[in-house]
């Protein structure tokens, strides 16, 4: 019987349970979507690493000495091309490749690199091994130091043909070559892949004579029988690994990766849903006071409080199996939009596994269920006498609990984030993430009381310019402080973290600006655009400008500090400390080929004073003991450990520059002259103070910008929630509408007043979370000031540009409901019952 | 069912047409179609005098509330025409209708007459302040003290009770001076004095400052504070009285021959 019930209230209040579903399908579709999508983007990895090299029975490689996940091949030890006899000569094997792989770009003909710079897919220069991965679609394979051939995706790209004359980007010289072929190289995902012949690979992308490994094929035996086979013949230094390992290793790098950006993307979900499960609570919660006379008859007549709440957590359930069926759906199509995106034609069929479906039927009814629960058990609560009486409210716990409890909360998440901001050590992500969970249900909770004086403030310009619909709109949004504060809590979660992103980035940026123009003290800095870094020459072509008085090279290595990684800086030291207003705590910035320098938070770290010996060891495996020549005051531009010049060339194979500092006379006219000089190398780019602060800038914005769009889906949910509590308040309000319209208020009006409820509404909750996002904000930046980020800038510009969009949003919000307002019927208001 | 019946504006003694504050012609009403067909209104003319207190009797289902709401501008009609004052309601589209409800039409409904969350005093002058329009001061002054509120201004409609809440309500209509009042079932959930009190307010407001109210009703003992009363049935006015009493008026009803009042 109570099951009837149910399904004839779901029947009744079709609307207003879709409303309340489109939180769930919103949330569920962005779980749904994130797992899917990850899932095809790792299938399609694993296929194109099991074509690459599917035929590998061996690779043999250096020993990494240090395990660099940057490091593309170049760093490490390379394999002598001498070893390639030997290993022809191990019994079973067939053919043996030396792979030789480096940066190469193509320069297109607008002077700019194919493919993504900096960040994103790699350019890759390799040579080409007949009979190899990949297959000539058109022309023939490169003889000579002249010839190149290119990957089809690339060759389209910069619209070149066989023949046409090509400008290949590496780590030194750009290079002019005749484009003799296109090779078809499958889904790439956007890299690049440029081949030369052997020879010039060596010489372009690593070393005369040497391979970055050599892959062997089985005339027979099985993969480990012959990887142990060649381990004998092998000198110190070299391993021999099997191809399935090889293949294991490629993918479990990208698995790594799809692991850390799935995890991220689910954080966002989680948030959605988070955001969602107030929408839900706050819907279940109108529905069940809208039906209270309904539910005391239900009791009267005899129904027992746990058959009332299991009658509204069966609507729950219902809502939340056809939310999670739609979210899925909507899910795998977002997933499918993403992947045709991001790969194009080569985008492979959507994987589908149990996982996404499991979880989102999970997410999606256990949240409904559990939002749902407390207006169940609420709804149980109504007394049968209700069904007799005309003006009964549902019995509510008393505000005075309800600021004790949210206090608690806030109380209680504060305290959380400070202890994970401050605790140090394990991974603070997780207090401080439930710590924010706390305050924001604590705040929540609060709401309703902070809501009366907050709208009466925020109404008070409505209704003293807009009349009488402007104090209608003030009272409605004040007459029950809680829904009001329910709604608007939903938008304030989204907005509080998109407010705590903004305060961070405009953080980041002006401590950035402040560390630039405390420490860069040169006056231009000569950089790599992209992953490659530049050869050592471009130090001298800097050098040579006009108006140049120095030019300081200086690259980036890494080894192993008393066997913890580490990145370190090399260069001509008192060079180095010139341009970086290097700062000395004590000893001298003189350093010999065994000399070093670390910054005094290092020094304090490993208790290491001038004089103190540091066993180093390099990638190439070599280990040489440094001594503390010189301690400095922490630096962002050297970071916190500085090697001299010959003590990098002497452990790197492929040395390469990571910067080149610039003095000059005149600044201004210097960038000119070294830009001319650096003409040929488009993957340069010559910066001053204030470039490079743009630069820094740009970075952060960026990544500010990724942030709030991801955060978007929660503000979109919490929108709905506004839709949701308008209109299921309109219909609360049948007969006052009815009534209003009656005496003369005419349509216009109506919704003037319903779209200044809506405003009021919105902009509460984004003043909540704005207020909020400052303050987390704020304490982030306090925790983070010991890692540079020592300025605090709350960006109030962004922030009431926010407190717009929230009103935007009100407006938008209030379109349906107020136009089903202004469509109601007046006489609805006169009808008794 | 035509309009034969020679029974609606000639039964009873009209004055001239330019002294009606609201009149209809021939109007008439249908709900639904088919065998659920209804006849609401069945071509029906009436006038409103201007200054005099008409009350509208009739049993349940016989369109007496049809007829009022379509007379003030709340339902439309599917034929004949209606005015208030020399205003053809019919003619109008919503905005207007809706400016003319507003500025010459005052109104009382049985329940739910005032917006819960504004206080008594705002809910009298909200016509007004939705039309952007204030108060004449005097006037509203009057308006208070006859309806004896002047303590309850600041009560919130849930602070009052039903009685007082009938009497912001016919406050709210006069305060505005419109033609015409139209109330539907005033006093029909109020208790025997609340009910009197309302009505004799009603009857003052007639009387002494020419407010012309037209009421619906079905209690014999309303009716006889009016100074006329027209009775409808099934769709049709059939009959007109003047200067009635409640015993007059419920000897009509039974003659009527209609079990819903007989039985009251």
């Amino acid at each position: 019987m109570m099951a009837r019930v149910t399904l004839r209230n779901l029947a009744a209040h079709k609307i207003r349970l879709v409303l309340t579903a489109v939180a769930v399908i919103l949330g569920v579709a962005f779980v749904s979507g994130t797992l899917i999508f990850t899932d095809t983007m790792n299938k399609q990895f694993d296929d194109l690493f099991d074509s690459i090299g599917k035929n590998v029975a061996v690779d043999v490689r250096a020993k990494k000495a240090v395990d660099d996940p940057m490091d593309d091949g170049t760093q490490a030890l390379p394999v002598p091309a001498s070893l390639v006899e030997t290993l022809r000569k191990v019994d079973g094997v067939k053919d043996v490749a030396g792979n030789v792989t480096g940066y190469a770009a193509v320069v297109g003909r607008d002077g700019k690199i194919v493919g993504t710079e900096s960040q994103g897919p790699p350019q890759l220069g390799v040579n080409w091994v007949p009979g190899g991965d990949y297959e000539l679609t058109s022309g023939r394979a490169p003889r000579g130091s002249g010839e190149v051939v290119l990957d089809s995706d690339t060759a389209d790209k910069a619209g070149l043909r066989v023949g046409d004359t090509v400008k290949i980007a590496t780590q030194g010289p750009p290079q002019r070559m005749r484009l003799v072929g296109v090779f078809d190289a499958g889904g790439m995902m956007g890299a690049t892949i440029t081949a030369f012949d052997t020879p010039t690979a060596q010489r372009l992308l690593g070393r005369p004579g040497y391979f970055s490994d050599i892959q062997l094929s089985s005339a027979g035996p099985s993969e480990t029988e012959l990887r142990d086979r060649v381990a004998r013949v092998l000198p110190a230094g070299y391993e021999a690994i099997t191809g399935t390992q090889l293949r294991e290793d490629a993918k479990s790098d990208v698995a790594t990766f799809m692991g850390f950006f799935r995890t991220f993307l689910l954080v966002f979900a989680l948030i959605s849903i988070f955001v969602g499960a107030f929408i839900i609570f706050n819907t279940f919660s109108m529905l069940v006071a809208q039906r209270t006379r309904e539910l005391a008859l239900l009791r009267a007549i005899g129904a027992a409080r746990p058959q009332i709440t299991r009658a509204v957590v069966g609507e729950a359930v219902a809502v939340g199996a056809v939310g999670s069926t739609l979210g899925l759906a909507a899910g795998a199509g977002l997933a499918a939009l993403l992947n045709a995106q991001i790969m194009g034609e080569d985008g492979g069929a959507l994987v589908f596994t149990a996982t996404p479906v499991i979880w989102s039927y999970a997410v999606g009814i256990v949240v409904t269920v559990v939002s749902a629960y407390f207006p169940a058990r609420r709804a149980a609560k109504v007394p049968p006498v209700a069904a007799m009486r005309d003006d009964v409210a549902l019995p509510q716990r008393s505000l005075r609990v309800r600021v004790a409890l949210g206090s608690l909360l806030t109380a209680a998440g504060a305290a959380l984030i400070a202890l994970g901001l401050t605790a140090g050590g394990g991974n603070p992500a997780i207090p401080v993430g439930i710590g924010a969970l706390l305050v924001f249900l604590g705040v929540a909770m609060l709401a309703p009381v902070i809501s009366v004086p907050v709208v009466r403030v925020l109404g008070a310009p409505f209704a003293r310019l807009m009349g009488a619909p402007g104090r209608l709109a003030r009272q409605n949004a004040l007459r029950n402080p809680r829904r009001t504060a329910a709604t608007a809590a939903a938008l304030m979660i989204g907005l509080a973290l998109i407010t705590a992103v903004n305060v961070l980035g405009s953080s980041m940026r002006a401590s950035v600006d402040a560390q630039i123009d405390k420490q860069f003290a040169a006056d231009l800095v000569v950089s790599p655009t992209g992953a490659g870094g530049m050869g050592t020459e471009v130090a001298g072509k800097v050098a040579a400008a006009p108006g140049v008085t120095a030019a300081t090279a200086y690259s980036l290595g890494q080894a192993k500090f008393d066997g913890k990684r580490h990145y370190y800086v090399a260069g001509d030291v008192a060079a180095l400390a010139r341009g970086s207003n290097l700062k000395m705590v004590s000893g001298g910035t003189a350093l010999g080929r065994d000399g070093m320098l670390v910054d005094e938070d290092t020094a304090d770290g490993g208790k290491l004073t001038v004089g103190s010996v540091v066993p180093v060891q390099f990638p190439d495996g070599k280990t040489e003991r440094l001594r503390v020549a010189g301690v400095y005051a922490k630096n962002d531009l050297l970071g916190s450990r500085v090697v001299a010049q010959q003590t990098y060339l002497a452990h790197t194979p492929r040395p390469r520059v990571q910067g080149v500092i610039v003095e000059a006379a005149d600044g201004a006219a210097v960038k000119q002259a070294v830009e001319r000089a650096l003409a040929d190398y488009p993957n340069v780019k010559v910066q001053d103070r204030a470039a490079l602060k743009e630069q820094a800038a740009e970075q952060v914005d960026g990544f500010v910008t990724f942030l709030t769009i991801l955060l978007v889906m929660s503000v979109i949910i919490a929108a709905v929630g506004v839709v949701n509590t308008l209109a299921l308040s309109v219909i609360e309000r049948t007969r006052e509408i009815g009534l209003l319209r009656a005496i003369g208020t005419d349509r216009r009006q109506l919704r003037r007043m319903i779209r200044l409820e809506s405003i009021v509404i919105a902009v509460f909750g984004a003043v909540l979370g704005i207020a909020i996002g400052v303050v987390f904000g704020a304490a982030l930046q306090q925790a983070l000031e010991g890692e540079g980020l020592t300025e605090l800038s709350v960006p109030a510009g962004t922030l009431g540009v926010y407190l717009v969009v929230a009103a935007v949003i009100g407006v938008v919000a209030a379109v349906w409901p107020a136009w089903r307002a202004g469509r109601m019927d007046v006489l609805k208001a006169i009808s008794t019952e | 069912m035509t309009n034969t019946a020679p029974s609606t504006a000639d039964a009873f003694d009209a004055p001239g047409a330019g002294d009606f504050a609201a009149r209809a012609e021939q109007i008439a009403k249908v709900y639904g179609s088919g065998d659920a067909k209804v006849i609401a209104l069945d071509a029906v003319t009436v006038g409103i005098p201007r200054g005099r207190f008409t009350a509208i009797m009739g049993p349940s289902g016989s369109g007496k509330s049809t007829l009022m709401h379509c007379m003030a501008g709340l339902d439309s009609v599917d034929s004949g025409q209606v005015f208030i004052g020399d205003v053809e309601l019919t003619r109008l589209r919503d905005k207007q209708l809706t400016r003319l409800r507003r500025d010459k039409v005052g109104f009382i409904f049985q329940a739910f007459n005032l917006v819960p969350t504004l206080t008594a005093l705002e809910n009298i002058t909200l016509p007004m302040d939705i039309a952007g329009r204030r108060p004449d001061r005097e006037w509203l002054d009057k308006v208070i003290d006859t309806v004896g509120l002047r303590q309850r201004l600041k009560h919130r409609p849930n602070q009052l009770s039903g009685g007082q809440q009938q009497r912001v309500a016919c406050a709210r209509a006069l305060a505005s001076r419109p033609e015409i009042i139209f109330a539907d079932e005033p006093t029909g959930n109020l208790d025997s004095r609340s009910g009197a009190e309302v009505l004799s307010f009603l009857r003052d407001s007639v009387t002494s400052m020419g407010q012309t109210i037209v009421m619906v009703t079905h209690d014999p003992s309303a009716a006889a504070y009016a100074d006329q009363v027209l009775f409808l049935q099934d769709g049709r006015i059939v009959d007109t009285m003047t200067e009635p009493t409640a015993e007059r008026v419920l000897e009509r009803m039974k003659g009527f021959d209609l079990p819903g009042v007989a039985a009251r």
